[in-house]
């Protein structure tokens, strides 16, 4: 329609060629306010035509006649694919963060024979590692990107990218089916393991600003976080049954490794076949009137790699198999719609068994002990919301075994490692939330042995835009 | 072992019939109404909460991977907490556009939908009120469209679905009948509510609603808003707080005890008060409430 004015115009305007300028310009004047004019016509119809719905009192297929007709016209003139845009949404978190010690203190505190570097940023490999909340002061922790979508009418495809103020990770980036059948599915790319309970979860959906002690010393920040591909089926029971297996690159910094260690012509370590991470697991849920019993058993088997061969101080690697444990147990308790009472806990235990090298100053090996770590820990947590806008929950951690065994010598590490932790959470909205939360952490030393109490407070705000983020149980 | 394992799995056996997974009660009601002996439903909220937030427990999870279609309301109200349970259910017949999927919502014309959306005005439903079950003459434009799609997924049936609707339409047009003329004294009367919930059954019996707790859908009470709410209830003398059974009565009864304004509990769906036990009496309870 707009294209046969332009054409009238431009025929007209030619046929008028012999006339005198101003004439012609007057013509064209005068041709421009009609055009003015029945573009604000057509407009006005498109848009009334548009927001006259058809009275749908009929069935299905008279429905889709009359919807098609109405659309039609608008649809076919564009190539708009506005409406296959992916669910966008976009989470910011960010927290402001005191501490009882420095940030250049607490960077140099460990859990004894578990973990080093849990608290404060510290620079590994040439990357910077920061954890969430890491700086007394402000903190960005991060700004995540989610994108998902149906591929097709069997795929899925959904990807998360998490912004940091120094680089730009994928946190996850996978597929998953949804017409296999058979209560099966299948997810491949990278994500987050489905081991235990709060591993699959995202930062933003736990109920603390930091995760459990036992989590982020045995398997880091990102928790059991891989490219892989996973496999579920939901048995055809009326209670609730899931076992799944997945098969993982295995690469996890503090636990699971596969890359050869020292330089490549001749490795201390030799590197292992990749994959070389197995996880497997059996969920169960129920319900009792209104309260939801949800456990689940959980084991993961892989070769290890711990690489501090280029640290400063004491530079040592792990070469070995470990096995890790896994026993969750959830009981949620439904007083109304916004009402809960959650007791959520996990007990993780691993096994390590391998050889530590330990490096001198040159690089060589100074000596390989033969070295076995049998530790295990938990965490407890109960969170209650009296409505929709408040939560309120206290935590407690533990890593209550600590076996060290070098060359078959115990190395006698502390053994009662514990924090304590509460939180009071604010929600403007299902969007929203700002959570001040208390931390008190008896589970870390310095380098000389001696314990380090650390005690800190996060206000932590939690904002998200875009499409509605459903989470599951 | 074994033994456990035939427990566990006879339930299946039992169920030689179509499973059918709707969201709300009132679909499972609806739908066990037309469909009869030859289907079996599954509800999956509760009819006492609020529809909005539903939790996905796991055993929702089992549910929904053991059904042979999903019926749902649609209109977003299931947003929250339904794309989990069909996601991790992974059951190709509870997909979104497979053929034994059915949203309620593509079937009747919802009011109320925003010329734009934001949330700064709370949280909206960009594609209208979806609470269009509470006007009971919808009741049987869905019942069509229920009628519909099972004949289109169990043909073999298609007699005795059709004359299940016809009784069911019957008996339902004659309760129209006298739940309209029990409501025709309220014509124009003005309420006021906690959620605009009540928008199809106030339009269809002339009620006027003139204000809502909420100070924006989703946004709970805040004491200015309901200051305002108070001076607008004395200058408007409206009839009554229409009130859902899943917000806390607070901040009505307060408002109450300032006005003297009657709160009066409007159950939203079967279940939401312990005798709403059928779509007949969810109508007939919420056709005489208002006194």
């Amino acid at each position: 329609m707009k294209k046969l004015l332009s054409l009238s115009l431009v025929v007209s305007s030619l046929l008028m060629a012999d006339t005198d300028m101003d004439q012609l310009k007057e013509q064209m004047n005068k041709q421009q306010l009609i055009i003015e004019k029945l573009m604000q016509k057509i407009e006005k119809l498109e848009t009334t035509s548009n927001v006259t719905k058809p009275v749908i009192n009929i069935d299905k297929e008279e429905v889709s006649q009359n919807t098609q007709k109405n659309d039609l016209p608008a649809k076919s003139k564009t190539f708009s694919q506005s409406s296959f845009m992916p669910d966008i949404s976009l989470i910011a978190d960010m927290s402001y963060v005191s501490r009882n010690k420095k940030n250049d203190v607490v960077e140099h505190l460990e859990v004894p024979g578990v973990a080093h570097g849990l608290l404060g940023s510290h620079t590994h490999d040439g990357n910077t590692h920061t954890p969430y909340n890491a700086k007394q002061g402000f903190n960005l922790n991060y700004a995540e990107l989610s994108l998902s979508k149906s591929v097709d009418p069997s795929l899925n495809l959904n990807g998360i990218f998490h912004f940091s103020e120094d680089s730009v990770e994928i946190e996850e980036l996978y597929f998953t089916t949804t017409g296999l059948g058979y209560g099966s599915r299948v997810k491949g790319g990278k994500f987050n393991s489905n081991f235990g309970y709060l591993n699959e979860q995202h930062h933003h959906y736990w109920s603390f600003a930091d995760m459990p002690l036992v989590y982020e010393s045995f398997l880091g920040m990102h928790g059991i976080n891989e490219n892989g591909i996973q496999f579920q089926w939901t048995a055809p029971t009326s209670t609730y049954l899931m076992i799944g297996a997945e098969v993982l690159q295995g690469n996890n910094e503090q636990m699971f490794g596969n890359s050869y260690i020292g330089s490549a012509e001749s490795p201390t370590a030799a590197s292992e076949n990749a994959p070389s991470l197995y996880v497997g697991y059996v969920k169960t849920s129920f319900d009792i009137d209104d309260t939801t019993i949800f456990a689940g058993l959980s084991y993961a088997q892989g070769s290890s790699r711990v690489d501090h061969s280029s640290d400063d101080e004491n530079p040592h690697a792990f070469v070995g198999d470990s096995s890790l444990y896994g026993i969750d147990l959830t009981i949620k308790h439904y007083f109304d719609s916004y009402s809960f009472l959650t007791w959520q806990s996990e007990i993780l235990s691993r096994d390590m068994d391998g050889k530590q090298y330990n490096f001198d100053a040159s690089g060589s090996v100074a000596s390989s002990p033969d070295l076995i770590k049998q530790q295990s820990g938990l965490y407890s947590q109960l969170v209650y919301a009296p409505n929709k806008s408040w939560q309120m929950g206290v935590r407690y951690d533990s890593i209550f075994k600590n076996d060290v065994i070098s060359n078959g010598v115990n190395q006698n590490k502390p053994s009662h490692l514990n924090k304590y932790s509460a939180m009071l959470e604010y929600h403007t909205s299902e969007f929203a939330r700002l959570r001040l939360q208390y931390n008190k952490n008896n589970a870390l030393y310095n380098e000389a042995g001696d314990k380090r109490s650390i005690e800190t407070i996060i206000l932590q705000a939690n904002i998200s835009i875009g499409a509605h983020g459903a989470h599951s149980f | 072992m074994k033994k456990l394992l035939l427990l566990l799995l006879l339930p299946l056996t039992l169920l030689a019939h179509m499973n059918i997974a709707v969201s709300y009660p009132y679909i499972g009601a609806l739908t066990k109404s037309i469909g009869g002996k030859h289907i079996n439903t599954v509800v999956l909220a509760k009819g006492n909460w609020d529809p909005h937030f539903v939790v996905p427990r796991p055993s929702l999870i089992a549910k929904v991977r053991n059904a042979d279609a999903l019926i749902m309301n649609g209109g977003q109200l299931e947003i929250g907490w339904l794309p989990p349970l069909i996601n991790r259910a992974s059951n190709p017949k509870t997909q979104v556009g497979s053929s034994t999927f059915l949203n309620l919502s593509h079937h009747v014309e919802l009011i109320q939908k925003p010329q734009s959306v934001d949330r700064s005005g709370g949280d909206v439903h960009p594609d209208g009120n979806p609470h269009f079950h509470l006007n009971p003459e919808n009741i049987l434009t869905l019942g069509i469209a229920i009628k519909n799609f099972l004949i289109s997924i169990d043909s073999e049936h298609k007699a005795v679905y059709e004359k299940n609707y016809e009784e069911f339409s019957g008996m339902w047009k004659e309760k129209l009948g006298m739940w309209k003329s029990k409501m025709a004294n309220k014509n124009g009367l003005k309420v006021i509510q906690f959620h605009d919930n009540l928008a199809y059954f106030n339009k269809l019996y002339g009620l006027t609603s003139i204000g809502t707790i909420e100070p924006l859908p989703g946004v709970p009470p805040s004491s200015r808003h309901t200051i305002n709410l108070i001076k607008l209830i004395k200058g408007e003398q409206p009839c009554c707080i229409l009130h859902d059974v899943y917000h806390s009565t607070k901040t009505a009864d307060y408002i109450s005890s300032k006005t003297g304004i009657k709160v009066v509990l409007m159950p939203h769906d079967i279940g939401a008060l312990e005798d709403i036990e059928s779509l007949v009496s969810l109508f007939d309870y919420l056709t005489s409430a208002i006194k």
